[in-house]
């Protein structure tokens, strides 16, 4: 029983990870109708200014420089790409991004190569235990700060000015820009947003119990798709849903691999894709998401 | 006339090339030729059904897996069409999918099918090897075998024809049916049924259409194009790994009918030559190359050089040219006329 | 009328315009030693090709591999060479990318006399039916017993079920493991991982041991689920088959959750970088390293001449066992089967594997442990290999424990 719980609220910790970066994919495609596969590289820029810069100017100092630089990178993405084709289709600009997701990875899995950096987190390998369970701190505070993000932004979508002209912009964009609304600062922000989201996310899956910035981590921001797609492209609340949901399969599936032997070894990876899947069969338009209804 | 006279060239030429390609170069061709007949298949799927499918890579693996094994018991002739029939079968049962699930959601919803098709892969030991692979058995049509021996020792004008020489002729005209069909396909009347679903399926369904069949269709012909690219892909291997039937393989057939122009047949078999062909030559050329550091040095060489490219065309096509290569050629095509 | 003329043309052209022909095998020119000679081996000159990783997943392995080959080829030409011919090395990359490495063997097939260096297991399979039809021998930068029995293929020592056997050895001799515990293995999907597993299962059905597996990808860089399986079928000890980054978090994880047990890890499973990760302190108080490869420590012929050649080439650089003194110790291999080809007067790539696989009693002055046979191709070459403890101090990390040996019980094992 103690390893069913332990694992459980492992993945739930992990699983808000996955919830942060599942968000910024969400805030994304509200504000903007962009599926942003180039999420991924995003989240390892910044983790990958962190790790080189931490050690000369402090670990702090180093994080506010990582999670700058994958928001500018964020913004840029929009400004030089995307703003040109805003008009296009779905796929088309998914498969934008998916370019750029390549351009940005090649540069960074060459300059990481097969080593392991450090992130330089303060809290190191320190473990909280409560009620006979050992958690990871580094897990700990990704979870308090997930909540605390997460709320701010429901905070934010409902009561501030920009998050009610967020709302507008992806209703309708043309009526909205027609009341004054800025779509491009709109979209500016969101994707600004995505971006810190991504590096914090991105800080927290290079922490303890992970070791550290290496070339695979472009690889793990990609878990964060099934997330997305389980929750519904525009709901916060799918993302951060979906985000738990997958954390706690990856982390069970791992736990009993012994148990689920048969199903094959080494579904760890491809749970949470079975999952999605059995997800859309059921909720073609994932468990939050607007259904289109469409009846001949 | 002039149109005979090309055509007639064109094939003389195509059936001269082995006796002056290096090996390198014919290597590359049957990788490519391979890219070619997938690629194809994809296009009708995304371009003219409208159904986005990031699931490609499975069914080449089917159709790679399939032949490799069966070929091993049955007449490779036999296997091959089975492989390229098992690969249409699968590409049917996934349909229904596409009836429940729509657009970017059954994109990522096909995602799902090859990181599941890793895992069979890797897993199931006794039919794929798992991890390390099966060996490819060669094609072989009426007792001429497309590899080094049966005949033995086969020369012609001076010129011995291995196993790559072989095969080259095999790939041409696999490429050439391939194109054939699709351009035929995509001016049937299904190929316009398949255009009014993309375009809208509601409408389509009023006019008639039966979108279940024709879904179930397009997927179907989608997926035995896959397959029959996976086959010749194993051809030009001899040896195949799960590794070669993931994601990025996915990925590099949806770039290459982006780069060619989503719904074109030649626009695809233009975007696979190039996608695949571009890694391989910067390779060959990194020596010679400026600006290109060696193999063994630090700086940016030709593998991440190709990277780039890759991913600055896919960048560059979508941002300029949205149509793809297809609609570049169409347009100068018009200006000549005009 | 025109249309004729014009396909008579081009017609004409394909026939009279010679082909690229076929390649042939010269007999030597040499007029005092009448030795024979193939493709890779002229009159003054041997050409070895070395197909490394330079831009994929393992290019900063690759370019330490070149440096170790370069190094060691380097000083043989200066001191006169091989059969009184220079050594040229020509690299092409292959990314890791099976595709991309059967195009750049062809590239570099025709001109060489054997292959100094092929990384991954994939790729080598891939080339393997195209390497042997065209006869050359084949260093592989790997050590799986996988692609055994293979005729023309010649690994650095033993192999990864081996080092597992050896593992499970070492933990019972010297970390009370004993008959009725269970052991986990933490390995990566792959010829690397499964078959270090194969070992460590055959190791364990004689000792009465069970096997706790734990199968992963490297796309998996947190190990919490694993350990916590581990950790409740109670293991007293972990294998370790996978990379550094599993490595890291394997260690921290473990130690975090009270499982204190000595962790083994195959060759690979290293790299010095590892001490600068938060797992540091666990990893010097639990892990081991099982290789063929020397530790730097040791302090054989081989190794410090190796170390010694290297700061002077390499001042700033930084020598690694599975990079640079792995190229070194193929470059010996291949300059070993090339000398005796020579001896044996025959130049040519059957004469090449030939006198490789006459070569019983390879010394490599302890670069790679033990004495290397290369007689049988059902066989790895070695049959001991390197227990090392992780040690801050140590250059690379690794501190050798004692001197390199073979468990008896891998004496009964099939390959």
């Amino acid at each position: 029983m103690n390893q069913f719980v332990t694992l459980v609220v492992g993945g739930l910790f992990l699983g808000s990870i996955y919830s942060l970066v599942a968000l910024g994919f969400v805030t994304v495609f509200k504000a903007t109708q962009v599926i942003n596969f180039a999420q991924g590289s995003v989240l390892l820029l910044g983790a990958y200014v962190i790790a080189r810069a931490h050690d000369s100017i402090g670990f702090w100092p180093a994080v506010v420089l990582g999670v700058l630089a994958a928001a500018v990178a964020a913004v840029l993405i929009d400004a030089v790409f995307i703003r040109r084709v805003r008009d296009a289709d779905l796929g088309t600009l998914a498969i934008l991004t998916l370019g750029i997701d390549i351009l940005l990875l090649t540069e960074l899995t060459r300059r990481i190569g097969t080593d392991v950096l450090n992130i330089g987190a303060p809290w190191g390998s320190d473990v909280v235990e409560a009620l006979g369970i050992r958690i990871p701190a580094s897990r700990v505070i990704a979870g308090g700060v997930a909540m605390v993000l997460v709320a701010g932004f429901w905070a934010a979508f409902k009561f501030t000015d920009w998050g009610i002209a967020m709302r507008s912009a992806a209703e309708d964009g043309e009526t909205a820009s027609l009341m004054g609304i800025r779509l491009n600062r709109v979209a500016a922000a969101a994707w600004a947003l995505a971006g810190a989201l991504a590096a914090i996310g991105g800080l927290f899956l290079t922490s303890f119990p992970a070791a550290g910035v290496t070339g695979g981590v472009g690889l793990v921001a990609l878990a964060a798709i099934p997330a997305v797609v389980l929750g519904g492209f525009d709901s916060p609340a799918g993302a951060v849903v979906g985000g738990l949901i997958i954390g706690v399969v990856s982390v069970l599936t791992a736990g009993y691999q012994q148990e689920l032997s048969f199903l094959g070894r080494g579904l760890g990876g491809v749970a949470p894709y079975v999952v999605m899947l059995l997800v859309l069969l059921v909720r073609p338009s994932g468990l939050f998401g607007t259904r289109e209804i469409t009846r001949v | 006339m002039f149109r005979l006279a090309t055509a007639i060239g064109v094939v003389v030429v195509l059936a001269a090339l082995p006796l002056y390609l290096e090996s390198f170069w014919l290597q590359t061709a049957l990788f490519a030729m391979a890219a070619m007949v997938a690629a194809i298949g994809l296009s009708l799927l995304v371009g003219i059904a409208g159904q986005l499918s990031l699931a490609h890579a499975f069914f080449v693996a089917i159709g790679a897996y399939g032949y490799s094994y069966l070929a091993e018991r049955i007449a490779p002739l036999l296997a091959l069409v089975a492989a390229v029939l098992l690969a249409g079968l699968a590409g049917a049962l996934f349909s229904p999918i596409s009836g429940r699930v729509r657009g970017i959601y059954l994109g990522l919803a096909s995602l799902g099918l090859v990181f599941l098709g890793q895992h069979i892969l890797q897993n199931a030991t006794g039919i794929t090897g798992g991890y390390s692979g099966i060996a490819v058995p060669p094609f072989s049509l009426f007792g001429f075998s497309f590899s080094s021996t049966s005949p033995d020792s086969l020369v012609i004008l001076g010129v011995p024809f291995g196993a790559l020489e072989r095969l080259w002729y095999l790939g041409v005209v696999l490429v050439a049916v391939a194109i054939w069909y699709g351009r035929n396909l995509v001016r049937s009347r299904p190929g316009r049924a398949l255009a009014t679903l993309r375009d809208s399926e509601v409408a389509a369904e009023v006019m008639g259409v039966d979108v279940v069949r024709y879904k179930a269709a397009a997927f179907c012909v989608s997926s035995m194009y896959a397959g029959l690219g996976g086959v010749l892909m194993a051809l030009a291997f001899g040896r195949i790994v799960p590794e070669s039937f993931g994601l990025l393989l996915s990925i590099d057939f949806l770039v290459m009918i982006v780069i060619g122009g989503a719904g074109s047949v030649g626009g695809a078999a233009a975007g696979a030559l190039f996608v695949t062909a571009l890694p391989l030559v910067l390779n060959h050329y990194s020596g010679s190359l400026p600006l290109l550091a060696e193999p063994g040095t630090g700086g940016v060489g030709a593998a991440e050089f190709s990277r780039f490219v890759y991913g600055a065309a896919i960048v560059a096509v979508l941002l300029f040219a949205r149509d793809g290569l297809a609609g570049l050629a169409r347009r100068i095509r018009k200006e000549k006329i005009a | 009328m025109r249309l004729i003329a014009s396909v008579a043309v081009v017609l004409a052209l394909a026939v009279a315009a010679c082909g690229k022909g076929g390649a042939e095998e010269e007999t030597g020119g040499g007029s005092e030693t009448a030795i024979k000679t193939g493709p890779g081996a002229t009159a003054d000159t041997i050409t070895l090709g070395y197909l490394p990783d330079l831009s994929g997943v393992f290019a900063p392995n690759g370019k330490s591999q070149m440096e170790g080959a370069n190094l060691y080829w380097d000083a043989k030409n200066k001191a006169g060479g091989i059969c009184g011919r220079q050594i040229e090395v020509k690299v092409q990359d292959t990314g890791y990318d099976p595709q991309k490495a059967v195009t750049a063997y062809r590239q570099l097939s025709t001109d060489v006399i054997g292959l100094g260096l092929v990384l991954g297991s994939s790729i080598v399979s891939a080339l393997l039916p195209s390497v042997e039809q065209d006869g050359m021998f084949l260093n592989f930068a790997g050590w799986t017993s996988d692609i055994l029995p293979a005729e023309n293929v010649a690994i650095a020592g033993t192999t990864y079920d081996i080092e597992a056997i050896n593992a499970v050895d070492f933990l019972m001799k010297e970390h009370g493991v004993k008959a009725g515990d269970t052991v986990g293995h933490l390995y990566f999907e792959g010829d690397y991982g499964e078959n270090a597993l194969k070992g460590s299962k055959f190791a364990a059905d004689k000792h009465q041991l069970k096997i706790a597996e734990q199968k992963i990808t490297p796309a998996d860089q947190d190990m919490t689920g694993q350990v916590s399986a581990l950790k409740k079928a109670g293991v007293k000890a972990i294998l370790f088959s996978a990379a550094p980054p599993q490595a890291a978090s394997l260690a921290g994880v473990a130690a975090s959750q009270k499982l204190d047990v000595p962790i083994v890890a195959n060759g690979p499973g290293w790299t010095p970088q590892l001490l600068t990760t938060p797992a540091a302190d666990a990893l010097i108080a639990n892990y081991y390293v099982v290789s063929s490869m020397a530790p730097l420590t040791v302090q054989s012929e081989g190794v410090q001449k190796f170390l010694s050649e290297y700061e002077t080439a390499h001042p700033d650089g930084t020598p690694s066992s599975n990079g640079s003194l792995y190229a070194y110790a193929g470059a010996q291999i291949a300059d070993a089967a090339l000398t005796k080809a020579c001896e044996n007067k025959d130049l040519t790539r059957k004469g090449v594997l030939d006198a490789l696989h006459s070569l019983n009693a390879l010394d490599t002055g302890g670069t790679v442990a033990g004495p290397l046979d290369f007689t049988d191709p059902s066989k790895p070459p070695g049959s001991q290999v390197y227990i090392a403890k992780v040690s801050k101090e140590a250059p690379g990390g690794l501190e050798a424990i004692g001197e390199p040996a073979n468990a008896t019980d891998a004496e009964g094992y099939s390959f």
